[in-house]
């Protein structure tokens, strides 16, 4: 069959120009046309693969359980309209890489036409995504982005609710003040990671302040397995608390072998002390202290919901630390839309600038550049289980200084 | 050839379609189409070093976030963006330079390995030299995000990549990689000096994956060891130049339309298993496919789908079969004294404990044909690897016109005036019979021609040894006669001083060896070209020869005239073994 | 600085070695026999551990009955994958079929990893199995790796002779040594590769299981082990299970050495940085015969 050239180019053209289009628009809802018609959509991206999966895998189902319960509570009332109007989250997977979350957000965006924006989470993919959020005028509250300088570019859009490194260990810290005789020296180990290595920053400088002396400080590489080196280095310098900066998974083999090579202490603390961790180390966690960010059964604004919400989605945040804080920019962004009481986003952007808003950790109001802070619980592995030994009004057990079991 | 037209004048309509992107689109449209052409960048650039030399680095991506590095760095310091994605390409190109030196004493896996360990040795540089590069911490930026100048420079990397691709495919340099992706031996002794080639290819490629990775540090605004160095991305690229077929032209962008768009729609319509479903699809191309979708046989009937698929070959208009009245090259001098063409002096190669060629002299006047014999292993190859500098021989010395091929290398000595033939040819095997001429004649010592005319030239070559009916026929699928008159053809075409002819009657009817015997012939008495010719094929050598030369064992039994030589005992003992009862 | 912190960091080192050549004995033989480059090795070593490590918490399976499972299940799961998707590469040109290897063995590591992560979740598992640590003065060592070490070298010694002594282990090495000859020889070259496949997988199921007691494994992580694993198998020489062996514990002191004396963050670093330079000076490694 012959086809003239000018019938094949024309061809050519119009197939490249369809699949352009195509890609440009699949699935792709119109732009909002009533206000005040249909669900309230919300576009997220959650690292369900990759790198970051290990923290946030659970997750994908967890937005729509949110979803569903917090519909079965009522939606959002939108005054402007004058009633209440049901949520939808669409979310995808950015696979824990940040080029992805930017095409992502740009569908989002222009493709799923959302209302809103959430999340996401981690400083590399949120530093990326947020030029998308403030291209497109359309406000996020983002989670678990604690880099200092996402913040400090003067960006209208964005706001984020963390576990941000000056709060962190605040109530471990004051804890100890209080303890006779208290510790005199400590050591620090970090991960090699930009929140990790920020913790250790700023409470060396915290425990020079309240007069314990810092005599080590080292980084270690997630990847490394063998952790000889630094259990000797650690056991030669005989410190009153060992302070570990990391994620779980990286400080298993380090606390295993330091109690192998029987590095002694008063104290040991590991500021991700998670679930897994205290199974996977079984005897070896006892007297270990961390910190956690929510425990189910304290009670607070909207803590009824969250537990159904985690219940419904089997997440455990003594696991999942880092959930507490998704969930918070979820209500957050919910109350912000209530309380504009309209869907125009500059509207509820100028709410979440200047109010508070309820969580089941206590008010959360943004500081300047749109960063929050979640202050976290102290807790101690007791006899097998971690309770809460801080901040007092909270506290469910007494901490136990010396620990015996690191002796 | 029409189809190749047909195809290089629609594709570049994709790129036509890309230009309209930032206007006709929404900005995932456009962020989409940016993912695309930064992976095309990689893709097209990656497979330079591949499709065209051979060399599998499936550290590309390294390249890329050097290059990211480098403009964040210099960004974050107050350069401007342009210097900064200059520096990116140029922090690229230099890190390949210094790269070269150890790379590419490697070859094949070893060295696909090799540079696949780069990417977690830059990582790891990129976590721990944290007063350059920030560390764990990365580098964030703020600078300007103009989304269309930045998606203009994307596409402009991306048409200059395409137009280095052309250029490669019709250029001395690229027949230059060529020759090196079929035989590295056989292109330094036809003159080409690999390791400047392979460098500078390897430095070219290079640059792009920088210039896209400082593009893509300024399209995220931020950057960390991961996000540019992770292995989890580093091979989607290379999985893509693979998938679309490797070497051809158009293959990357087929590969990285489909598995690009492949990746965005399993992103957004499953929910989960996303990459399940990719490796899937890369696992079974590599299965069935693993010459690439366009290299498919179900393709090839479709006219235009055949055509994206055609390898580039450069032709000329087929030979009219008047070879013409210009000799081929200028006949070597016949010089006045008696001074020697070549001139052995004890030379010895050992390996190991074994001397394969134990103490031999030789001296050869211009113009002469002279039989080099003796049984197997009696190191006759090894002698002929040592005069072409294939090895370097233990001790002795050898001079080529009085000039010492001491400290010389292979190409240099090609240059100098040594052609040779090989015991089992090798011819660049996916080249076709007037290319593997046109690359002698362009990388010859004397005389070097022009690519384009070199390609006219070859086919006078062609005519004279009898193949210029198979111009445009793939050397790997010529008879084996045919493949050892284009071996002729092409060592003639270097216009040499000295030949070394390597038992090229073996295989042959009569009549077969009686032709070659007449393009020797024609070679002394046209061209002053001097022969050393190995064989074992004894009236062959009668009929041209002026002397023989025997080896046993490494070393020089006798020299003197065929009768001489047949009946020397010594020599019948070496090829009979002794007390001579073997008629 | 005391003798006794080196002699501790030498035997940390020379305990983590075995391991890791134990990861690299199932490469070593693949590629020798085979010379298929399977960027998927370290994966499969850490979906081996993963499996072991749910069989233990879940089912309560002590690690030498999961090891005996997993060896079978391996074994069978690589000559299906070699008979299916590698096999019929060979018929190809040598560079389709190259790259043909290389988008199969991707391909595999991506699905793998995934579909892991997918079923078992993407945390890291280990099999916390603990025996109390032996002291010896001032030195520890941790039982659970001497054990393991124990367990490597009486294997090495195991193929050593079966390699020897049996005929399939004759086989392998006259491939390894000159595929042409055995194949003159009449050793039937396709059953020996999909066999020799297998029996490398074999090998990394046992990698896998005695890891895991050592070290958390996560979906992820296999990658970067197979750049290990080739490490080793370069250094110590393609085909050279002794040699493996040798440079697995010399490139785990160097490692365990250099933690201490520059830093714990350029540890991974010296692996790499060791095999560019023996990549390039030495290319059949320090115990190794002929280059590949």
């Amino acid at each position: 069959m012959k086809l003239s050239r000018v019938a094949l180019l024309g061809m050519a053209a119009a197939a490249i120009a369809g699949i352009s289009a195509g890609l440009a628009s699949s699935a792709s809802a119109a732009p909002r046309t009533d206000k005040c018609a249909g669900p309230i959509t919300f576009g997220t991206t959650i690292s369900a693969t990759g790198r970051n999966s290990t923290l946030a895998d659970r997750w994908v189902k967890m937005t729509e359980v949110f979803e569903t319960e917090f519909n079965k509570d009522g939606g959002i009332f939108i005054k402007e309209c004058n009633k209440s109007l049901p949520i939808k989250i669409i979310s995808y997977d950015d696979q824990s890489t940040p080029a992805t979350a930017v095409t992502l957000y740009e569908r989002l965006a222009t493709g799923d036409n959302v209302d809103f924006f959430l999340g996401p989470d981690w400083s590399a993919v949120s530093f990326a995504v947020s030029q998308v959020v403030e291209r497109h005028k359309i406000p996020t509250v983002m989670s678990n982005a604690s880099a200092a300088n996402i913040w400090t570019r003067g960006l209208k859009y964005i706001f984020g609710v963390q576990s941000t490194a000056e709060g962190w260990s605040n109530n471990y810290f004051e804890m100890l003040k209080g303890l006779s005789p208290g510790p005199k020296t400590i050591f620090f180990v970090a991960q090699d990671n930009l929140l990790t290595k920020d913790v250790v920053a700023h409470f060396s400088k915290k425990a020079e302040a309240q007069g314990i002396k810092v005599i080590g400080s080292e980084v270690f590489s997630p990847e490394l397995k063998d952790f000889t080196a630094l259990a000797l280095k650690l056991r030669s310098a005989k410190p009153d608390l060992i302070y570990i900066a990391s994620y779980d998974a990286p400080a298993l083999p380090l606390i295993q072998q330091m109690r192998q090579m029987k590095v002694k202490a008063n104290g040991v603390h590991e500021i991700m002390t998670t679930g897994k961790l205290i199974r996977t180390l079984g005897k070896d966690a006892e007297g270990l202290s961390g910190e956690l960010s929510w425990l189910p059964g304290t009670k607070g604004d909207y803590s009824e919901l969250i537990e159904r919400v985690l219940k419904g989605s089997d997440v455990d945040v003594m696991d999942y630390l880092w959930t507490i804080n998704r969930l918070n920019a979820y209500l957050v962004m919910m109350q912000a839309v209530e309380r504009a009481g309209t869907l125009d986003r500059d509207k509820v952007r100028d709410v979440l600038d200047k109010g508070t808003f309820k969580s089941p950790v206590g008010p959360i109001t943004f500081h300047e550049g749109g960063i929050s802070d979640v202050p976290a619980f102290t807790t101690q592995v007791q006899d097998g289980k971690a309770v809460i030994v801080a901040p007092p009004p909270v506290a469910q057990k007494p901490f136990i200084y010396p620990s015996p079991s690191w002796q | 050839m029409n189809g190749s037209v047909k195809a290089n004048t629609l594709m570049p309509l994709v790129f036509v379609a890309a230009a309209a992107v930032p206007f006709v689109t929404q900005s995932y449209g456009l962020a989409f189409s940016i993912s695309l052409l930064s992976a095309f960048i990689l893709a097209q650039s990656w497979d330079w070093l591949d499709g065209k030399a051979g060399y599998t680095n499936l550290g590309h991506f390294a390249f890329f976030g050097v290059g990211a590095y480098a403009f964040a760095i210099l960004s974050s310091k107050g350069v401007a963006i342009y210097w900064g994605i200059a520096a990116g390409a140029l922090a690229a190109m230099i890190t390949a330079l210094v790269l070269s030196f150890p790379l590419f004493r490697l070859r094949g896996n070893y060295f696909a390995f090799a540079t696949l360990a780069l990417l977690p040795l830059f990582e790891i540089l990129a976590f721990n030299l944290t007063d350059i590069t920030k560390g764990a911490d990365g580098i964030p930026l703020s600078l300007p995000r103009q989304i269309n100048l930045l998606y203009g420079l994307l596409l402009g990397g991306a048409l200059a990549a395409v137009a280095v691709s052309f250029w490669l495919d019709r250029s001395r340099f690229g027949f230059a990689l060529k020759a090196i992706r079929n035989d590295e031996q056989v292109a330094e002794t036809s003159g080409i000096r690999i390791f400047p080639m392979k460098c500078a290819v390897f430095m070219l490629g290079s640059a792009f994956a920088g210039f896209a990775g400082a593009i893509q540090a300024w399209y995220l605004g931020y950057i960390d060891p991961p996000t540019v160095f992770g292995l989890d991305v580093a091979l989607i690229p290379i999985a893509m130049a693979l998938f679309g077929g490797s070497g051809l032209i158009w293959g990357p962008l087929v590969g990285v339309l489909i598995l690009g768009t492949v990746h965005d729609l399993l992103l957004t319509h499953l929910p989960v298993l996303q990459t399940t479903a990719y490796g899937l699809l890369v696992l079974l191309i590599g299965r069935f496919l693993p010459g690439g979708l366009l290299r498919t046989k179900l393709l090839k009937k479709v006219p235009f789908l055949a055509s994206l698929a055609q390898e580039h070959h450069d032709f000329a208009p087929s030979f009219s079969g008047d070879l013409g009245a210009t000799p081929l090259f200028s006949p070597n001098a016949r010089t006045e004294d008696a001074s020697l063409v070549l001139d052995v002096q004890g030379v010895v190669m050992r390996f190991g404990g074994n001397a394969a060629v134990n103490d031999v002299s030789l001296q050869i006047k211009p113009g002469e044909v002279i039989g080099l014999v003796g049984p197997n292993g009696s190191g006759k190859t090894t002698l002929f690897n040592c005069i072409s500098k294939v090895y370097e021989p233990t001790s002795g010395s050898i001079v080529l016109s009085g000039q010492s091929l001491a400290s010389k290398r292979r190409d240099e000595v090609a240059h100098l005036g040594i052609g040779r033939t090989y015991q089992n040819p090798r011819p660049f095997g996916d080249l076709t019979v007037i290319e593997n001429i046109a690359i002698a004649l362009m990388f010859r010592g004397r005389d070097p021609l022009h690519h384009k005319q070199a390609l006219v030239e070859a086919g006078r070559f062609a005519e004279f040894a009898g193949i210029g009916d198979k111009l445009s026929v793939r050397a790997d699928t010529l008879s084996l006669q045919d493949k050892k008159v284009l071996e002729f053809a092409r060592a003639l075409a270097s216009a040499p001083k000295l030949l070394l002819v390597d038992e090229v009657a073996s295989g042959l009817t009569p009549t077969e060896v009686h032709r070659f015997i007449a393009l020797l012939r024609a070679a002394r008495d046209q061209y002053g070209v001097t022969i050393i010719w190995v064989e074992h094929i004894f009236w062959a050598l009668a009929e041209i020869v002026d002397r023989i030369v025997v080896l046993e064992s490494g070393t020089k039994l006798m020299e003197g005239s065929i009768e001489e030589a047949v009946n020397n005992q010594r020599v019948q003992e070496a090829y009979f073994g002794s007390k001579g009862e073997a008629a | 600085m005391d003798i006794t912190i080196y002699l501790q960091l030498m035997i940390g080192g020379i305990l983590l070695g075995g391991i890791y050549a134990l990861v690299a004995f199932g490469l070593s033989l693949i590629y020798g026999v085979v010379r298929i480059l399977n960027f998927s090795h370290g994966t499969l070593v850490a979906i081996g551990g993963i499996l072991a490590s749910l069989a233990y918490t879940d089912l309560g399976l002590p690690p030498y009955v999961s090891g005996i499972a997993l060896v079978l299940a391996f074994g069978l799961f690589g000559r299906l994958f070699f008979q299916f998707l590698l096999e019929p590469l060979s018929a190809r040109t040598p560079k389709e079929a190259e790259i043909g290897v290389v988008l199969v063995t991707v391909g595999a590591l991506l699905m793998m990893s995934d579909i892991a992560a997918f079923l078992a979740g993407p945390t890291p598992k280990n099999i916390p199995v603990r025996f109390d640590p032996i002291e010896l003065g001032d030195l520890i060592l941790s039982s659970t790796q001497v054990y393991a070490l124990a367990g490597i070298i009486l294997l090495t010694v195991a193929l050593h002779f079966f390699l020897r002594y049996s005929w399939f282990g004759r086989a392998i090495r006259a491939v390894s040594q000159d595929a042409f000859g055995a194949t003159i020889s009449a050793i039937p070259g396709k059953t020996l590769h999909g066999n020799t496949f297998a029996f490398g997988c074999g090998l990394v199921a046992i990698a896998g299981v005695l890891y895991a007691t050592m070290f958390p494994v996560d979906p992820y992580m296999g990658f970067s082990l197979t750049v290990k694993a080739f490490t080793i198998i370069i250094l110590g020489g393609i085909g050279n299970l002794t040699g493996s062996l040798l440079a697995g514990i010399l490139l785990g002191v160097v490692e365990s050495l250099a933690a201490f004396l520059i830093g714990s963050e350029w540890a991974p670093g010296i692996s790499i940085m060791l095999l560019l330079i023996i990549l390039v000076v030495r290319p059949q490694g320090i115990f190794g015969g002929k280059p590949a």
